[in-house]
Order: C-alpha cells, then structure tokens, then sequence
C-alpha cells in the first residue's frame, strides 16, 4: 500500500513539475502552452544524450531548456501577447510539431532508455518493503522545486513581482516593473522545469519523440482541476492526479486514464474555474 | 484573427441565394461527383480520392467549431473514432442490424457530445482546447484499454451482410461507388452547413462566440446553442467515421488518437476556418503535404507545423480567405 501511495506520489511530482511550468508561463504570457510536452521530450533527450553522467544530463536539460524558454518567450511569446488566444494556441501546437519531427530526424523513431544513476540504482527498505532509490530521488526532487517555488514566489520581491504579474500584467507593469524581462525568467523557468521533469522521467519511461503527450495531457487535466494561474491548485491536483492514475492504473487499468477526465469533469461541473482558481 | 473581420462575407457584396438556386447548385454538385468514377478508371486514385473526402468532412467538423463558437478543439477524433467502433462493434456482434448500427454510431457521439457541451462550452479558449484534448483521448484511451470490447491495439475487423439499407453493400466497399457515397455525404454536410450558418440560429451562434455576454444580456441562452454546435460538430465527425468504418471493415484505436485531431484542426486552420468550405480546402492540401513531403524525408510534420505557424500568422484567414481575396481583386476590375 505505501508503495503504491509513494508511486503515485512519484507520478505525481513529474505532473506537478509540467503543471507548474504551464501555469507559469500562462500567469506571465496568457499563453496555453501546446508545446510543453515537447519540451519535455527534448529534456529526456538531452538526458539521453549525456547519459554517461546521469547529472550532468539532467543539469544540461535544465540549463538547454531555460535557455529555449527564453529564446521561445522573446522569439514567439511577447510578439504574440496581444494576438487571440487561438493564435497562440495555434502557434505553439506548430512549434510541437517542428519539435519532435526535429528530435525524429536526430534520434529516429527507436525507443531509448536511460539508466539511472549509479548511486541510487539500489532500493531503500521501507518499512519491510523494498522501493527504488531513484523514486525517492524524483520525489525528493518535486518536493524541493515546489518548497523553493513557493519560497521564492512568497518571499522575494522578484517573487512578488511574478504574483503581480499573475493577477494582472498591465497594472503591474504601469507599477514600473519590467514585465518583459520578467516573463524572460519566468517562460524561462517554466521550460527548464519541463526540461528537468523530462531527464528526470528518462530513466522511468520509455524515451521516444511522441513520449510528452501523455504526461502534458495529464498536466492539462491538472491545471484545469488546480484553476489556471494556481500554484498551490497545481500541486494539490498534481498529487490527487498521481494517486488516481496510479491506483487506477493497479485496479482497474483498461479505464485508468479516464479517471483523471471524468475528475476534470466533475470538478468543472463543481466548480467552473477549478479548485482554486478565479479564472480558468 | 481578432483583427480580421468575424464574418468575411458582411464586408463583401452578400450574393443571397435563393432557395432554389441553392437547390440546383446542391443538385449539380451531386451530379458532379457521380461523374468523377466514370472518368477516373484507376480505383487507387479513386481509393485515395475518397480518402481525401473523408478526411475532409472531419476538417469541416473542426471548422464548425471554429466558425460558429470560435473555439479550438483538440479532440474531434474522438467523436470520429467512436463512430467507427460503433459501427465496427454492432455489425461484428450482431447487437443489431447494420442499419441501426450507422444510426447508433451517428446518435451516441452527437448525443454525448451535446451533453459534455453543456458542461464545457463556457470555458475560455486555451481551458477549452486543453479540456477537448482530454475529452479525446479519454475517448481513445477506451479504444485503446478496453481489450474485451475493443480488441486494444490489434483493432477490429468486421464484415457487412450482403445487403445494407436494401442496397448491396459492395457498394461501401468498392472504391468507385463508395467515392459517390463519400461525396454525396459530403456535400449534403457542406450544403446543411451552410444553411446552418445563415439560419438565425447560426447568427446567434455567430454573435454568441463575438460577444457571449451582450448575447446573455439580449436574452438569449449562451449554453444551449453552442452545445448544439458542439454536437453538430460531432455528428459531421462521426459520419466520417462511419464512412471511414464501411469503407475499411477494420478500426483501430489510432483513428481515435489526438494527433488525427491536430490534423484536422491544422487542415481547418490552413484552409480559412471561417469559410465554409475551407476547412475541406485544407483537407486537400494537407493531404497533398502529406503525400507529396512525406515522399522526402520521415520529418514532414516539421514541415506541417511550419505551415501551421505561418499560416496563422500571416494569412489568418486561410488559402480559402486568399482565393476569395484574390477572386474578389479580379472581379472588381
């Protein structure tokens, strides 16, 4: 039972690694971004590329990612923030394609595997039953990025700026803060996020070009259920999330991946803009 | 797109069409396509031909949504899929006759699909088009789990009885007949689109998605018609499916997969979703794109999805909006 509890845990700290990212970079841009299950990909990839040093695969996936955010939020984002939601929509559905048909043309089709580090290759003994070290890592890693997060957001005044940001952009902006070169730091976090879930999730998944549309599915589901612009919702979801797909996935598995629908659903129904959310 | 005009033909000269008029051009239209086996003899170009009709009564599907509510969906393939299991699973069970078994396959995704749309269409864009993916492949994830039913991954294969609504059904399976069964179903959907769209309801819907709470304010329902739309949409995607079912006799879970919803939203979006026939128009040239890039290298869809972004960027309103622009610049000379 525990074991089970912390996979679902472990499920959903890679969820709430994605959610966080998308509900930065909408709080910042307005923007559903469309690509992050390929930036994801690209992170796993990136990983697998340096797969010789497990960390520094996963450093580089942070650092490759952070620095694509930037590109894609000077590059794609800022020129878009006036346009129709359905452009950038739109727009970042086209940069998902070009992505992982890029990846295809490098890597190929073929499914990769990464191994995990050497050092937590082992299991732990929880308890009387034995649990991967690695899980814990990727636990352990989710947990340090949402306490940092919320440590940052609340007690910084960069922090405060991005919250203001959230809100409202326009007013924040008129306040003198440099919204542009915020959203740089902020896409740019949301995408090394991403980047890391993706090295993170290598060495637990499957490694193929089309491996984020199933966890940037899910993270959709997060968001709508937390309320787009919530990061507390985000996590709270993200671990409700974890547990249903993987409870669901041991009991009942040819319906698990509905779960977190007919969740959504619910929730909608329930309450129109999420758990948490003013707006959706 | 919020820059463009809503609806393109209110700052052209509107030509009204009559109804009869409508009806001889619907008539000339039909007989148009029956004329098409007689003068193409290569039945692999007639296969890939209704291919192409198929996929381009789901673009139209997409293009629904985009004209009528102004929302994007991630999921039509969904609808479409179930269509087809439907189809594929009553006939291959013998649950009932082949003619409720179409029926069946049209009424339960457009059924469920209003009722869904009653809960979702009040969320905004980006929610929408994340909620419609999750819809989708929900959808697709039953095809895909749902081994005792479905069959998972290996798909289904049916045959049909030998006669299907008193008519042989060869017809759905030779590809001369079943290219007139495509392009009739085609066109009526076309031509029923159309009139939809001029209809006050279409208007309404039409004001709806421009200014819903102006809409609500004049008194009218702002649910009610866009879960209508969002059913419509899924019937014309389920006819697809049911087409693509006879015309097969095997289903399988990926035509119920989020990526054929991306096609269909990018033939939509490149053809000019605002008009009628432009998402079809877009049906043709992707499958062009396809048939044409996908010869070159296994990365074509870099090059769809950098046609996706250029279209949306710089003509927003399609190929279609630009023939009718160019058309318009020859006509007034």
């Amino acid at each position: 039972m525990l074991i089970q509890v912390l996979n679902g845990i472990v499920y959903g700290g890679l969820l709430y690694l994605m959610a966080v990212g998308l509900v930065l970079i909408f709080g910042l841009r307005e923007i559903g971004n469309f690509a992050h299950g390929a930036l994801f990909m690209v992170g796993a990839y990136v990983a697998y590329t340096f797969s010789g040093s497990y960390w520094l695969g996963a450093i580089f996936a942070f650092l490759i990612l952070a620095a694509m955010g930037v590109v894609l939020d000077a590059g794609v984002f800022r020129p878009l923030r006036r346009q129709d939601h359905m452009i950038t929509i739109l727009v970042t559905f086209g940069i998902l394609l070009v992505l992982e048909a890029g990846v295809t043309l490098v890597f190929g089709k073929d499914i990769r595997s990464v191994p995990a580090p050497a050092l937590l290759s082992g299991t732990v003994n929880l308890g009387g039953s034995l649990f991967p070290a690695y899980r814990l890592f990727v636990i352990a890693v989710s947990f340090s990025v949402a306490i940092g997060l919320s440590l940052w957001l609340r007690y910084t005044r960069t922090g405060l700026y991005v919250r203001a940001a959230c809100v409202d952009p326009t007013t924040t902006a008129v306040q003198g803060v440099d919204t542009d070169r915020l959203s740089l730091l902020v896409v740019g976090l949301g995408a090394a996020l991403a980047g890391l879930a993706g090295a993170v999730a290598a060495p637990l998944v499957a490694v193929s070009p089309s491996m984020g549309a199933f966890i940037v599915i899910e993270s959709f589901i997060v968001v709508v259920i937390g309320g787009l612009g919530s990061f507390g919702g985000a996590f709270v979801a993200a671990m409700l999330i974890g547990q249903i797909h993987n409870f669901g996935v041991i009991y009942i598995p040819w319906a698990a991946t509905t779960f977190p629908f007919l969740l959504m659903m619910g929730v909608l129904i329930w309450r129109p803009t999420g758990f948490a959310g003013r707006r959706i | 797109m919020s820059a463009e005009p809503m609806n393109p033909s209110a700052t052209r000269r509107d030509w009204t069409i009559t109804m009869p008029v409508a009806l001889l051009l619907l008539a000339a239209a039909l007989a148009s396509g029956m004329a098409v086996p007689m003068m193409i003899a290569s039945s692999l170009l007639l296969s890939l031909a209704l291919q192409a009709i198929i996929e381009a009564i789901f673009a139209t599907s997409v293009g629904i949504l985009i004209k009528q509510n102004g929302r994007i969906s991630f999921g039509q393939a969904g609808f479409y899929g179930a269509a087809a299991y439907i189809a594929a699973l009553v006939v291959e069970r013998e649950l009932a006759s082949p003619e409720l078994a179409i029926v069946l396959a049209l009424v339960i995704p457009t059924a469920l699909a209003f009722v869904l749309g009653l809960l979702i269409v009040k969320i905004p864009g980006i929610a929408f088009a994340m909620v419609t993916l999750a819809i989708g492949q929900a959808l697709y994830e039953v095809a895909y789990k749902w081994r005792p039913v479905t069959n998972g991954d290996d798909g289904l294969a049916f045959s049909l009885p030998d006669t299907v609504f008193f008519l042989d059904s060869d017809i759905f399976l030779s590809p001369a007949s079943m290219f007139i069964v495509c392009w009739c179903v085609f066109v009526l959907i076309l031509f029923g689109y159309a009139w939809l769209s001029k209809s006050p309801f279409g208007q309404l819907t039409e004001a709806i998605r421009d200014n819903p709470e102006r809409a609500q304010f004049i008194g009218y329902s702002i649910t009610l018609p866009r879960a209508l739309i969002y059913a419509f949409a899924a019937f014309v995607a389920a006819c697809a499916g049911v087409l693509f079912s006879l015309y097969n006799g095997f289903v399988s879970p990926s035509i119920a997969h989020w990526s054929f919803s991306g096609a269909g939203l990018i033939m939509a979006i490149i053809g000019g979703p605002r008009l009628i026939w432009g998402p079809a128009l877009g049906a043709i040239v992707y499958f062009w794109i396809k048939e044409v890039a996908g010869d070159y290298s296994d990365a074509w869809p870099a090059f769809v999805g950098a046609i996706l972004i250029a279209v949306t960027l710089l003509i927003p309103s399609g190929f279609g909006g630009l023939l009718v622009s160019l058309f318009d610049r020859v006509r007034r000379r």
